[in-house]
């Protein structure tokens, strides 16, 4: 059973972990965009399901209050709804997906708006900030996710048994994320792709051939944010409550950061080999921390030892192998492998 | 402690961190993102010198500093420079500091548990106020955060325009290649300037526990403001920093003491809003800081405007 449910809790990181690290290979690995407030898109999803759906179903079912109180009834409610009538729970499902997409895209593509005039270092600087202080306020401020309490949301998949939920919801996380996958890597052998790594090498060639960079930058944040609100809004559903400490810069700025130079940037089956590696080993380290504690007999909170370890591989990576597991191939396009094709034939 | 007090010691800590994130940005081109961290390692050290050896905080800020600049070092050496000599962008350089503040907050947090373990006092939070002095209804941080600026910011401004090595320094920020042929270790002016960049965050981080709490997690909350404080007063200017510093730290304390008035007590939290609306504007009126603006012809308001 304990080890059913590590699986489990693998399958869904990596479900979660591969839709951030995807939507962040779109901006930084393609595109060059160093969005280090990865976490703010992310958070944007949550409170699309928290906050905005919330507040949507509350006003249908006419109950007033304090988000905090109000959410608790919202989800008795729709609780036992979604017990008898399956279709409501998949429709609400799909409903926040739709919503955290939109949101996070429009938040996306105000987000990051400063970069019209920054160079790479104020840019990456100015989302981090901006990052931070979005989730300090959802901290602080109880209207919008209930800050520092937290507010709770309906179990969409209430109609399944109790025993079976955590499968059940693993099950439609790496579902979601296979989606999420195919789509990252049509749109990326798309010409679109190519512009983007075209954008990375060189903006002023993109731009002398007639494209707006700007306007190139907003939709891919866009996307990437629509994206990355995606597995804000799975994870609050899974964990059905929201609040702001799930997201914090640590756990959705840095990992993803990191998963993705792991893989190797700019190449879509290096995140997933990326993702899986680091969720596997940071699961281990979650479930036996007590076991590592007790082994080496440290005499403080094993958290700290993740914080410290997870650094050190950055570091190593970085310094020793900044290509990742697997390095960035050329783009074949069938136009290129006609030529290829013709010159082979020329030369015999 | 009266507003204006508090605004000008928090403005104090921030021209001391700012002054020394300007000071490697100049130097190594990277924007260092586990600056907040280094205060806290400095707060930490002076707390473990009053718990284990009951020194008061103010006499161990000539050991703290030594401590700061060591640690500049082990990061200089240990990291910045393997990736600079294998010629790494800013951005890789940039997630190698994010890589570093998250390795400094894992071993502050263990070592807060393990102080608070051989003390048998929790170090997870801790304020030190307590042990300030009172001089004519002042408190002594006032005081002793002023003579610790004027007696730094004199001690840098000795080095990098009075003697040999600050010309050869001041050189090298200028135009590092230039100043290579020229016969100057840029090596060493970038090690120097990751020493002083520690040590001046450090001692900023023994006097910082005198305003607010600390726990490990403080130098990520307030690494917005000292990487506002910067850019407001110009990444590359040193003087800039100074500027910034007081900028951003009087209008975070005042316009949030303003705005508590209107709108209660509960707005005394937000007071990060205050330093990204103020980096926010910057960026857009003026992208390389105050110092940048040249007033005699007023050309950016032109260039914003067309």
């Amino acid at each position: 059973m304990a080890q059913e449910f590590l699986l489990l809790n693998i399958v869904i990181w990596v479900g979660l972990y591969l839709i951030v690290a995807l939507s962040l290979n779109i901006e930084y690995g393609y595109g060059g965009i160093p969005n280090f407030g990865r976490a703010l898109a992310v958070l944007i999803g949550a409170i699309a399901v928290g906050g905005i759906v919330n507040r949507i179903l509350m006003v249908i079912f006419g109950i007033s209050g304090q988000i905090i109180d109000a959410s608790g009834v919202v989800k008795t409610t729709l609780n036992d709804i979604i017990a008898q009538n399956p279709i409501y729970g998949i429709g609400l499902f799909l409903f926040c997906l739709i919503v955290a997409g939109i949101v996070g895209a429009i938040t996306g593509a105000i987000f990051i708006l400063p970069s019209a005039k920054l160079s790479e270092d104020y840019l990456a600087i100015t989302l981090l900030a901006i990052s931070e202080v979005a989730f300090m306020v959802s901290y602080y401020h109880p209207d919008i996710i209930g800050g520092y309490y937290g507010v709770t949301f309906p179990n969409v998949f209430n109609f399944v048994p109790g025993e079976v939920r955590l499968s059940v919801f693993a099950g439609v996380i790496i579902l979601i994320a296979f989606f999420v996958y195919l789509f990252v890597n049509r749109v990326l052998t798309s010409p679109y792709g190519r512009l983007l790594k075209a954008m990375r090498e060189n903006e002023d060639v993109v731009s002398a051939y007639g494209k707006n960079i700007m306007m190139l930058r907003i939709k891919t944040v866009a996307l990437g944010s629509g994206i990355a609100a995606l597995a804000g809004a799975l994870y609050s559903m899974f964990s059905v409550n929201v609040i702001a400490t799930n997201f914090s810069r640590v756990e959705w700025t840095f990992y993803p950061i990191l998963m993705i130079l792991l893989g190797g940037l700019g190449n879509t089956r290096g995140v997933f080999l990326g993702v899986t590696s680091f969720v596997v080993a940071r699961i281990l380290l979650i479930t036996y921390k007590f076991e590592i504690v007790e082994i080496l007999s440290l005499p403080f909170d094993p958290v700290w030892l993740e914080y410290i370890l997870f650094g050190f591989v950055m570091l190593i990576i970085l310094i020793y192998r900044p290509e990742g597991i697997l390095k960035e191939k050329p783009v074949f396009t069938p136009p290129i492998k006609k030529v290829i094709k013709k010159r082979k034939v020329g030369s015999e | 402690m009266s507003v204006l007090e508090g605004a000008i010691i928090y403005s104090n800590l921030l021209v001391l961190l700012a002054v020394g994130l300007t000071l490697t940005y100049i130097t190594t081109a990277v924007p260092n993102f586990a600056q907040g961290s280094f205060a806290v390692f400095g707060s930490y050290i002076a707390l473990t010198l009053l718990r284990l050896f009951n020194i008061h905080p103010y006499y161990s800020i000539p050991l703290v500093f030594v401590m700061g600049g060591l640690l500049g070092v082990a990061i200089y050496m240990g990291v910045l420079k393997p990736l600079i000599s294998r010629g790494a962008e800013v951005v890789i350089l940039m997630i190698a500091t994010l890589a570093v503040d998250l390795i400094l907050l894992g071993l502050l947090g263990s070592y807060s548990d393990y102080l608070g373990v051989i003390t048998k006092k929790s170090a997870k939070k801790f304020i030190l106020t307590p042990y300030d002095f009172e001089v004519a209804g002042t408190t002594g941080i006032f005081f002793v955060s002023i003579l610790t600026i004027v007696v730094i910011l004199g001690g840098l401004y000795l080095l990098l325009f009075k003697t040999k090595f600050g010309v050869a320094m001041r050189a090298s920020m200028e135009n590092p290649d230039l100043a290579e042929i020229m016969g100057v270790n840029v090596e060493i002016t970038r090690l120097t300037s990751w020493i002083l960049s520690g040590a001046l965050a450090s001692v900023a981080g023994v006097l910082l526990p005198f305003r607010q709490e600390i726990v490990p997690m403080t130098g990520g909350i307030i690494i917005v403001s000292i990487f506002a404080s910067s850019i407001v007063g110009g990444l590359s200017s040193i003087f800039g920093a100074l500027l910034g510093g007081y900028i951003v730290g009087m209008s975070e304390s005042f316009v949030t003491f303003y705005l508590s008035k209107i709108f209660g007590p509960s707005v005394l939290v937000y007071s990060r809003v205050v330093s990204l609306i103020v980096l926010i504007v910057t960026l857009i009126l003026a992208p390389r800081g105050i110092t940048s603006i040249k007033w005699r012809r007023i050309k950016w308001l032109k260039n914003f405007f067309s």
